[in-house]
């Protein structure tokens, strides 16, 4: 375990932090769980920058305070994940299951995020600012996810609760065996998963996409020009004439 | 009231009335003297008329029916000139259970190696969970969440409690997370090895629906792959977020359903698990496909041996934990498992037994009694159990949400029919039992520790279970295949 | 159960360059399969083929894979499955794909390599491929190990053999083989990368004007020169990547 290039906040000293102080931590010369213990010992208020992540995985992981670190790069898989009240940034790509099991605060890929992006998230706000790639939003139960690019296949599988927005187009399969979480795509649907099916958009629907799409910073979705897609609910109760659909 | 829940209790019961009617009959039964048929008796012909009739399987809790070779084709090989046997109650026999050791700042310590298994809230009632983790504290052993997220009660009520991880997420939080002794990384279970988990919509009531994200009464089918990885290599990332979400502090476990055994735990072991739990194709459930149960899986004396196999191959007997499950009724089952290799066993259906299920009747303290304290009134359901189309002693009918003993059911009526502290004293008195037995045992074989009881100290009944144990058939010192 | 890399280069100026950058991707997918690891590496002199058990950045030093040059390469690394970690059961696993005299595909899996071989690497797990190994076998087909992943590599040799193109051959794969997989294959003028239907298993893909790469995760194509300006984009389920020279 290396050095720290600049003194690590002390969290007994002080019980918040100056926002102005922003403590950095190098990857280069640290462990991911150096940093992230780090990182979890910062008070309310504290910003912190990652930098070499080089793609490690499991970055800022289990956050319980709101304090702000940017990932100065690329990021692996899960990062942010299982993360309350913080605000996560990342500068580059992330892996696999970026904020998965987001309960409260942001993460933000300015770059590409890989499969599963936000699953199983239950609050809380993950930004995708490139593509997104297969199963984007898999078994959100609450949370947002925005993507501002294109999503893969099977997006928003299993999805229990909470909204989706594809800037972009949505690949094949959207909405697989969805149940209440409602997905909006600005482009392409290029195929519906069994039991998702299009519906009418609504003035609530429109305010809450507007609102996602600022909250996102996206200023290339129209709110009024979307596809909203929700379940069928037919896929609710056993039915005999659904045998091929699970 | 919902749609679900009006056609609920009653007309799903009806449903499974004549199958279960025709299960309490043996297949050997003869009726008027003519034998009855092999290939389609009585309960396969049920079983045509119930395909028939729902247009889909039939659903069930509990485990394999069927009978396959476990731990009564073993014997042990207790002491005599040979060896010497411990005086019972004098010399000590330990039974202390470290787990997760290896990598954990804080293992699980138990006091015995007897845990309770992972039970959802949602398949239980929250008045069962709470029994379950008060009488898992007081024997000093661990108790375990399910696929349903852990309860504020069953957390205060268990002094060790492994928190499960599975494809459904459940209620699955990083508070929650925090809060457990363990976490365990559920890959599958015996029941249902590669299928998710199921629960009918009678049982998802409000607080269940309000846990899951989920819509009430919806019959509820979860994932059979987690959300955000798939394979070992992507587990290994998985089980390395859990331990910087949980900062390294407590022992993650890798649950699998008993199927390839030797490569899957040695997969478990790659992906970073402390501690492996290996279920039986007669672990139970709260509700699963009937051809599931009965079809899948290999059984749990195979299991445990496979398991242990494999790890001592890895030379990480000791360093890597293993827990079997699936069918462990006695001390017996007990001593037999540790002996074939396990460190702890896992028991699900059998402490539910002991809690009150497929009982004639329930218990609730009398007027004035402390709860817990004396026997309580007693409470005949009998007729409710032949409303079901069972029986007591023969009910297998967790998945209708209609338990005549309040113990799988999320209606608060039937619930009240449990008293969490005349339940807990039941469970920890037949924990206490199971303990004293697998040390009765021990102590005959000669052994001043349980986990000291070796493959060495068993023989087999059938050759079926030589081979699977790898013990000698007794009377002989052959082992099938060597 | 593993990581997997694949290079190929259209800039054949970067012939020399190529051992090294190998050696980077290899070293982003170790963590991924710390147990064994293998490199295949097409040549205009020839195909190279090495795997060894043991640590794969060791095992990159072992065979001075930075300084060794080529137009196109896969490389592997292993998590183990099997108490005997042996380099038979490494990948790439390599298949003739010229019919012999008798009619079967030679050489049979064997060195000496003649540059015509097909290598492959894979990461995921079949779950049908005893079935196929046995229509190979009894269409003279064998197999060396009982490695699920050689069995595909024997396929698409076989395939090849019988007339399809390295494209038809990969589609006929991905309808024959169910299981989950990221595949990554090389011939003599042609890498190629599929992934089954339901994409369970990671795969990356940067292209430049110079080449194109494929790895299991995005930190194994740091390091490689040009990759700020590299389209980077996750290959499609079922869909297949080829790029020939």
């Amino acid at each position: 375990m290396g050095e720290l290039t600049t003194a690590v906040h002390d969290p007994d000293s002080a019980d918040s932090a100056d926002s102005a102080d922003e403590v950095v931590f190098d990857l280069a010369v640290m462990s991911t769980r150096h940093v992230n213990a780090a990182l979890r010992a910062l008070p309310a208020g504290a910003r912190a920058q990652v930098v070499n992540p080089a793609g490690r995985h499991n970055l800022a992981v289990g956050l319980s305070r709101a304090i702000r670190v940017r990932i100065a790069g690329p990021a692996g898989y899960y990062v942010g994940g299982l993360g309350a009240a913080a605000d996560v940034d990342v500068d580059g790509p992330a892996g696999w299951g970026v904020g998965e099991n987001l309960m409260s605060g942001t993460v933000r890929v300015r770059g590409a995020a890989s499969q599963s992006a936000a699953a199983s998230a239950h609050g809380g706000l993950v930004v995708v600012e490139g593509d997104a790639s297969l199963r984007a939003g898999i078994s959100l139960k609450g949370g947002r996810l925005a993507v501002a690019g294109d999503v893969g296949r099977y997006c928003a599988f299993l999805a229990q609760a909470g909204t989706i927005l594809v800037g972009g187009d949505a690949g094949e399969a959207l909405g697989d065996s969805l149940y209440e979480a409602v997905i909006y795509v600005a482009g392409r649907v290029r195929g519906l998963g069994t039991d998702a099916r299009v519906e009418d958009l609504t003035d609530a629907d429109v305010a809450a996409v507007r609102a996602l799409a600022a909250d996102a910073g996206f200023d290339h979705v129209d709110p009024q020009n979307v596809t909203r897609v929700a379940s069928a609910r037919s896929l609710y109760h056993f039915d005999t004439a659904q045998h091929a659909a699970y | 009231m919902s749609r679900y829940e009006m056609m609920s209790r009653y007309e799903m019961m009806s449903r499974y009335e004549m199958m279960s009617r025709y299960e309490m009959m043996s297949r050997d039964d003869a009726i008027d003297g003519s034998p009855v048929h092999h290939t389609f008796g009585p309960p396969v012909i049920a079983g045509i008329r119930e395909r028939a009739e729902l247009g889909r399987y039939p659903i069930r809790g509990w485990g394999a029916r069927r009978a396959v070779p476990d731990f009564d084709d073993l014997l042990l090989l207790t002491a005599s000139a040979s060896r010497y046997p411990l005086e019972g109650y004098r010399e000590r026999c330990d039974t202390r259970t470290v787990l997760g050791a290896r990598r954990a700042a804080r293992p699980v310590v138990l006091d015995i190696p007897i845990t309770i298994a992972g039970m959802s809230f949602g398949s239980l009632s929250a008045n069962a969970k709470e029994a379950l983790g008060r009488a898992a504290s007081q024997v000093g052993t661990s108790t375990t969440t399910g696929d349903g997220g852990m309860t504020p009660e069953e957390r205060s009520a268990s002094r060790t409690l492994v928190y499960q991880c599975l494809p459904s997420r459940y209620g699955f939080n990083p508070v929650d997370l925090r809060a457990a002794d363990a976490v365990e990384i559920v890959l599958g279970q015996g029941a249902k090895p590669g299928g998710g988990g199921m629960l009918l919509g009678q049982k998802v009531g409000a607080r269940v629906a309000g846990m899951r994200t989920l819509p009430e009464g919806v019959d509820q089918r979860s994932a059979s792959r987690h959300p955000d990885w798939t394979g070992p290599d992507d587990l290994k990332i998985k089980i390395e977020e859990i331990r910087e979400a949980t900062d390294w502090q407590v022992p993650v476990y890798v649950k699998i359903g008993a199927t390839r055994v030797d490569h899957d735990v040695r997969l478990a072991v790659a992906a970073g698990a402390d501690v492996v739990v290996v279920d039986g194709m007669q672990g139970g459930t709260g509700a699963t496909q009937d051809a599931f149960i009965e079809h899948t899986g290999i059984p749990t004396l195979a299991a445990v041996r496979l398991a242990a196999d494999a790890l001592a191959d890895l030379g990480l007997t000791g360093d890597v934990g293993l827990i079997i499950s699936g069918g462990v009724r006695t001390g017996a089952d007990v001593a037999k498992a540790l002996a074939l290799g396990a460190d702890a066993v896992s028991l699900g259906v059998a402490p539910l037994i002991a809690l009150g299920c497929n009982a004639p009747t329930y218990r609730l303290p009398a007027a004035g009694e402390p709860a817990g304290a004396g026997a309580g009134i007693e409470v005949d359901v009998s007729a409710e159990y032949t409303a079901l189309g069972t029986a007591p002693g023969h009910c297998t009918h967790c998945h209708t949400g209609a338990c005549p003993v309040g113990i799988t059911t999320q209606d608060d009526a039937l619930a009240a029919r449990l008293d969490p502290a005349l339940g807990a004293r039941r469970v920890a008195n037949y924990l206490r039992a199971l303990a004293m037995e697998t040390t009765m045992l021990a102590r005959a074989c000669g052994k001043s520790d349980v986990h000291r009881l070796e493959p060495e100290d068993l023989v087999a009944l059938t050759v079926e279970a030589a081979a699977m144990a790898r013990v000698p058939l007794a009377g002989t010192d052959w082992i099938p295949g060597r | 159960m593993c990581g997997i890399a694949g290079l190929h280069l259209k800039d054949h100026a970067l012939r020399e360059r190529l051992g090294s950058m190998v050696t980077g991707m290899l070293r982003g997918v170790a963590e991924r399969g710390p147990d064994s690891a293998g490199v295949a590496i097409h040549d205009p002199g020839g195909l190279r083929v090495r795997k060894d058990v043991g640590d794969p950045l060791a095992f990159a030093d072992r065979i001075d894979l930075a300084g060794q040059t080529g137009l196109r390469a896969l490389a592997h690394t292993r998590m183990a499955t099997e108490s005997a970690v042996t380099a038979a059961h490494c990948h790439p696993f390599v298949a003739g794909t010229a019919p012999a005299a008798d009619g079967s595909p030679a050489p049979p899996g064997g060195m000496p390599l003649d540059g015509t071989e097909l290598c492959l690497v894979h990461n995921g797990s079949f779950a049908n491929h005893a079935t196929i190994r046995r229509r190979l076998a009894a269409a003279g087909v064998t197999t060396e190990t009982d490695n699920d992943s050689e069995v595909a590599a024997r396929y698409l040799a076989a395939r090849l053999g019988a007339g399809d193109d390295l494209a038809a051959a990969l589609r006929r794969l991905t309808a024959t083989f169910d299981g989950f997989f990221t595949l990554a294959v090389t011939t003599a003028d042609s890498f190629a990368v599929v992934r089954d239907p339901i994409g369970c298993k990671p795969a990356i893909i940067a292209e430049t004007d110079q080449w194109v790469a494929m790895v299991s995760e995005y930190r194994a194509l740091l390091g490689l020169p040009g990759l700020a300006d590299a389209t980077v984009f996750e290959p499609e389920p079922e869909e297949v990547y080829l790029w020939a020279s």
